[in-house]
């Protein structure tokens, strides 16, 4: 037996030859190393071996023998390292996940820079390359350059600093827990047989060869009903073993026939009238959603095509004809262009991972969700149990961006077999699952008209999208046109375009990027034909009250006002500038409660709500500190269990304002309280009066449901107005369905991008990121900046490099690797300023909206702007990868 | 993902494999799509770099990527191929990766690191790719089997004249090694359990100069799309010595000798460059979806050359 030292204690390695050091690692309880890729891209698994970085995903365990691992449990055991410091001063981590891999790769930076270097501040470029083997899905890129400059040059040698994030001290230090990391007593592992073909019916269904496998617990079924399989990929059973190998090897046993039915792969086959039908008639219900709202009126269907849906025209046959007449008259001003944008997969860093257990009667299940509250209630009614014997649990969640909004299968297959096991289980996808099965934003084509009247106003727009949603329904992209630039008609039509693909799912903002994508390059395009500056064109459409504001502030900034004549370069890097508008719903959930109390002398605040890395912690703390001049880390804040009071669910950007306006409300219930059992009153003239009486309080507890807003101004109105007769239904149906109100006000946001194209090699990089939003008051300002800065870079991987790739006959995802979906890393990081406007939301208590769907709607858009302004050629596809800018730049149709 | 039918028949006993530095291996083998058991080799050899009297490198085949990325003799000497090091994968994986490992990596297409999917580099006898989605394939169609060789140290090393001796086999040119690229089943012409031991690197030649880049998307830590080294020897501001070979483009690295033919004597400038670059692309066979390559890679022959005859 070989052994190695971990963080200084001899530990045994296993004789194994094919043991990897991450599973040495995690089993042996140090759960701060993550798996993410397990290919070595991702970074998150990295570990010092003998002082150098590497991989643990890809290093066999043997490799450690006689040699010295440091895993992030082993950096600042005895006090943080200034680059601990750093990233928690810099807020330079959101949900966390990837930061043990970053802090241990820049603590090897920092301690090599500073032996040869002193305190000389390195380079973004130096930063850049020393941290180009690991990738943050959050996009905290921003704030780790800055923490890394500045931990290099001295800043943080002292004290520990005071984090903007509640709980950064336990996500720099790797002890957050997240589901993955959970490890009850005697729990199994859970893994899900996948079908291999897209389409096919499966009979003789055989679970009992796995069954006969040693160290194999439980075995279940998870086909639907109908026995059909609709995807590569679809879940046909599953398995809970000792290990994952065990599980493997049950798998593997499992017999069943599938009898092969025609499949087809994708939007343009679909569509074709001999085209293999997905759902019959009696299967629709089977589908699928791609949308945060309820599906509303019924739709028809005809083979794969689910639509027209187009509640939101208006006067659709005026805007037909009056675009026929332009075509016909040849209108010059007349822009007319069918667009393209690709799949967008969430790959959040943690994957879809749930432990379930039973105790008793009492089921306790660790989900990585995005709504802890609604989980509990769907896995209640689900298994006929009452709301206090399930408990859901997420103290830390690694990322969900729209795609862990509801209960998944790994929540439902670790249930299942928990229960059949009568044993813990967890179930984790692995990376591949995460990117094929997990969901996605869908891709879409979208045929766009656009008619500016002769006096310069919008006259008429048509937007047809056809979205590629697999194996779901209900995309809503045209539709969403309707809430911007008011005109005099237009006709806006949605299709879902189901195929053999797994289901899309919601995605940050899940229609507003596509519809931006196209609506914002047709009105950049009609500026041009119009000779009009666009920011000023924007305005004068535009009759938001806050894009109004953000226009001016756009309309000032000097890379604006500097540009260059567009299309007017000819060598081989051309600048060029962009700009683009974007909104999204300002929403709150009703019944969102917060409980306060005084414990023990200490204000406990208490939600069932949820953390995925944006903030819901500092958000309560500051709300809770500033009303009583307390500091944040003075609150103790409870969230991420179903147990405590209902709260929302993170979709729709509606945390904050969900939790902040009953928390307001909560406080001066407490106020009152807290001076109504007040024994005696604080000293006179002392300067922390209320600190004193929590002090001195008795434990009590009160508690808030989010009240109704107050009066906005007039004119403030709620977005869907906009949409008439037809929004306001919208709006009801959200209400009594989703229990989501649509607020007044419209959080919104404009963005200008600069880029640079090199010609000869079709690179585009984004050099500068100007974002302008409008959300209200800034509850945690830091935390919204970090939102903001995620929200753009995650825009700049839609624009420049993700995409889902499929093998077009067999239905197979090919891109189902970290290094096949390319997600942007940390030199792929402009340069950003952010302006928060923070007037328009006076009537919300607290004044603050959510941020971040709002803030990543326009980036696409901007950056295809810009590089219209460079290139003098106006690409119509996303993502803009070199070989599009080649084939573009040559006047070629890309493959 | 754990799916029903797996393509790799379980055939009597899977060849064991030599692991090294096993950043190629490791992913393989627990993804299932190699079933041979490891000998590990991360001990069985040479890692140094050994100089000889005449300035010529022998590099051991254990040698890490992040070491000859990092030596400044191997910097002076051969700018290209230290170059080549510090552009591949991560500086978490150069660490580990070795260069014999480089050279007999096997291949990055999409539908052979599935399982799940047969291809002629399994047991197959059809290529998905050619017929499917062959996106980041060959722009020179060589052989039935269209995916580019992933090793950019190869790539490199052929601009060099490098050879190699297994412990069977010595002085094996590049090509030699990697075969011509009409073979399919394999990434190389390795024997089973034939084990590469060392590189030799020619002397540098009095006043070369070298760069390489590669063409991608993002910043970093990418699959090229092309890549290519470059040598050059420039006197009185003309051309004596061009070597470009270039990767990501055919199943094996590639010499453009006709750029090197039609640069030979002429003048180091953008615009004999730009006129040569265009035989980059002589004797291209682009697939459907890869006629952007060409574009890149008379992109990158403008692009590094310029540079060097700065
Ligand atoms: C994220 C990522 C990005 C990458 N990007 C690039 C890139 O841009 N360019 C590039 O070239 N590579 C790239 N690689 C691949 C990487 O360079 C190789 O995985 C590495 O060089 C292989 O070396 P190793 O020692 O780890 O080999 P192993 O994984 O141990 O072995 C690889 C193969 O070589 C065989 N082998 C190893 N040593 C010998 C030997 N001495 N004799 C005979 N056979 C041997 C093994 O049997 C095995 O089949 C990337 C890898 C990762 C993970
Ligand atoms: S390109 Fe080569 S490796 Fe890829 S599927 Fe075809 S034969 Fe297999
Ligand atoms: S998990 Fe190891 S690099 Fe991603
Ligand atoms: S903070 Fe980096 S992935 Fe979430």
């Amino acid at each position: 037996m070989t052994t190695t030292t971990v963080n200084g204690k001899p530990t045994a390695l296993p004789d194994d030859p094919d043991a990897l050091l991450i599973d040495v690692i995690r089993d042996g309880g140090l759960t701060g190393t993550k798996l993410v890729c397990g290919s070595g891209v991702c970074g998150a698994c990295t570990v010092l071996l003998d002082g150098t970085p590497i991989v643990s995903c890809l290093l066999p365990a043997q490799a450690a023998a006689g040699k010295s691992l440091t895993t992030i449990e082993g950096i600042g055991s005895t006090g943080l390292h200034p680059v601990q410091k750093a990233f928690m001063a810099h807020d330079a981590l959101q949900c966390g996940f990837c930061t043990p891999g970053f802090i241990i790769e820049a603590t090897a930076f920092h301690d090599g820079w500073r032996a040869t270097k002193g305190t000389a501040t390195p380079s973004r470029e130096e930063i850049a390359a020393a941290l180009s083997g690991h990738l943050c899905r959050c996009g905290a890129y921003e704030g780790i350059y800055r923490a890394v400059a500045e931990a290099c040059s001295g800043r943080f040698d002292g004290s520990d600093p005071i984090a903007p994030r509640l709980e950064a001290r336990d996500k720099v230090t790797g002890l957050a827990r997240y589901t993955v990391d959970i490890q009850h007593d005697g729990q199994l592992e859970g893994v899900i047989l996948r079908a291999h073909v897209a389409h096919a019916k499966i009979t003789g269904l055989d679970l009992a060869p796995a069954r006969a496998i040693p160290g194999v617990a439980a075995v279940v079924p998870l086909l639907d009903d109908d026995n059909m399989i609709r995807f590569v990929g679809a879940p046909i059973a599953a398995v809970a073993a000792k290990d994952r190998h065990t599980a493997l090897k049950a798998i593997a046993a499992i017999t069943f026939k599938p009898e092969p039915l025609p499949a087809v792969i994708g939007l343009d086959a679909a569509r074709r009238d001999d085209a293999p039908v997905v759902f019959e008639k009696k299967d629709r219900k089977r589908a699928g959603n791609v949308s945060e709202g309820a599906g509303g009126a019924p739709v028809s269907w005809k083979g794969n095509v689910r639509g027209p849906s187009a509640p939101f025209s208006q006067k659709a046959k005026q805007a037909k004809s009056w675009l026929a007449e332009a075509r016909q008259q040849g209108n010059p001003l007349l822009v007319e262009e069918t667009f393209r944008v690709s799949t967008q997969q969430h790959a959040s860093l943690e994957p879809h991972a749930a432990v379930a257990k039973f105790d008793g009667d009492q089921l306790i299940v660790h989900i990585s969700t995005q709504a802890i509250h609604e989980s509990m209630e769907k896995i209640a009614k689900r298994y006929g149990l009452p709301h206090d014997k399930v408990r859901v649990i997420a103290d830390h969640v690694g990322g969900g961006f729209g795609s862990k909004g509801s209960v998944g299968l790994e929540t439902i297959a670790a249930i299942e077999l928990a229960r059949a096991a009568k044993a813990p289980v967890r179930v984790a996808f692995d990376r591949e699952e995460e990117l094929s099965v997990a969901g996605y934003r869908p891709a879409a084509e979208l045929k766009l008209s656009l008619l500016p009247s002769t006096e310069g106003r919008l006259k008429a727009l048509s937007l047809t999208a056809h979205a590629d949603t697999g194996a779901a329904v209900n995309s809503l992209i045209a539709g969403l046109a309707r809430l911007i630039y008011p005109a005099e008609a237009k006709e806006l039509v949605d299709f879902d375009v189901l195929s053999n693909l797994p289901p899309g799912a919601p995605f940050r903002g899940p229609g507003g990027p596509p519809m931006s994508f196209a609506l914002e390059q047709a009105v950049d395009e009609a500026a041009l034909r119009m000779k009009v500056d666009p920011i000023h064109l924007r305005k004068q459409w535009d009759t938001d009250p806050n894009r109004q504001r953000l226009y001016d502030w756009a309309a000032g900034l000097d890379v604006w006002k500097n540009r260059k004549p567009a299309g007017s370069q000819t060598g081989r890097y051309r600048r060029g500038v962009g700009v683009a508008t974007g909104y999204w719903l300002y929403l709150w959930q009703t019944g969102s409660s917060v409980e306060l109390a005084i414990k023990g002398g200490r204000i406990v605040a208490s939600c069932a709500v949820q953390d995925i890395g944006t903030g819901t912690r500092s958000v309560i703390a500051n709300t809770v500190a500033k009303a009583f001049d307390l500091e944040p880390q003075d609150v103790e804040v409870r969230i991420g269990r179903s147990n405590l009071p209902p709260g929302p669910g993170s979709g729709g950007s509606r945390v904050t304002a969900s939790v902040v306006p009953p928390t307001l409300l909560a406080i001066d219930k407490l106020k009152a309280e807290i001076k109504r059992t007040a024994s005696r009153a604080p000293a006179p003239g002392s300067n922390a009066p209320w600190r004193e009486m929590i002090a001195a309080s008795p434990d009590i507890a009160v508690s808030a449901k989010r009240q109704e807003d107050g009066e906005p101004p007039p004119g403030v109105r709620p977005a869907l107005h906009e949409a008439g007769i037809m929004g306001r239904v919208f709006g009801w149906v959200l209400r009594l369905m989703n229990h989501m109100v649509v607020g007044a006000g419209v959080p919104s946001s404009v963005q200008v991008m600069e880029v640079e194209v090199d010609t000869w090699l079709g690179h585009v990089r984004v050099l500068n990121a100007y974002t302008g939003l409008a959300i209200g008051k800034l509850a945690a300002p830091m935390l919204a900046r970090s939102q903001a800065a995620g929200a753009v870079i995650q825009g700049i991987g839609y624009a420049l490099y993700e995409t889902r790739e499929t093998d077009p006959s067999s239905g197979h995802i090919l891109s189902g690797s970290m290094e096949d979906y390319r997600i942007p890393g940390i030199a792929d990081m402009p340069k950003l300023e952010v302006h928060f406007d923070e007037a328009g939301f006076e009537h919300v208590p607290g004044g603050s909206v959510g941020i971040g769907e709002v803030a990543t709607v326009p980036t696409s858009s901007a950056i295809a702007n810009a590089i219209r302004d460079a290139i003098g050629v106006r690409l119509t596809e996303i993502p803009f990868r070199p070989d599009r800018l080649v084939a573009a730049l040559k006047g070629r149709d890309a493959a | 993902m754990s799916v029903a039918v797996t393509t790799a028949k379980p055939t009597a006993k899977p060849a064991p494999e030599f692991r090294a530095g096993g950043t190629d291996f490791s992913e393989r083998r627990r993804s299932g799509v190699s079933q041979g058991a490891p000998i590990d080799i991360s001990a069985a050899g040479s890692k140094a770099i050994t100089w000889d009297a005449d300035g010529a490198a022998l590099i051991g085949a254990l040698a890490t990527i992040a070491t000859i990325a990092t030596d400044a003799r191997i910097a002076a000497a051969y700018p290209g191929i230290a170059a080549s090091a510090q552009g591949l994968a991560t500086p978490q994986v150069r660490q580990v990766a070795t260069l014999g490992g480089n050279l007999a990596q096997r291949s990055r297409c999409w539908y052979f690191r599935r399982a799940d999917i047969d291809c002629l580099k399994k047991s197959g006898s059809t290529c998905p790719a050619r017929s499917g989605n062959h996106l980041y394939g060959v722009a020179f169609d060589l052989g039935p089997c269209v995916a580019p060789h992933p090793s950019t140290m190869a790539a490199a090393l052929l601009a060099y004249d490098a050879t190699v001796t297994t412990d069977r086999r010595s002085a094996l040119t590049i090509a030699g090694l990697l075969g011509d690229g009409s073979v399919s089943h394999a990434d190389h012409t390795l024997a089973a359990g034939e084990m590469i031991e060392s590189i030799a690197l020619p002397a540098p030649l009095a006043g070369e100069r070298a760069s390489y880049k590669r063409a991608i998307s993002r910043t970093y830590a990418e699959w090229p799309l092309v890549e290519l080294c470059a040598r050059v020897v420039i006197a009185d501001g003309r051309f004596q010595l061009v070597r470009l070979a270039a990767g990501g483009v055919a199943p094996v690295p590639l010499r453009l000798t006709a750029t090197e033919v039609a640069l030979s004597g002429k003048a180091a400038n953008s615009a004999s460059i730009a006129e040569a670059a265009k035989a980059a692309t002589s004797g291209a066979k682009p697939l459907p979806m890869t006629a952007y390559k060409l574009d890149l890679l008379q992109g990158l022959v403008r692009d590094v050359l310029e540079r060097l005859s700065d």
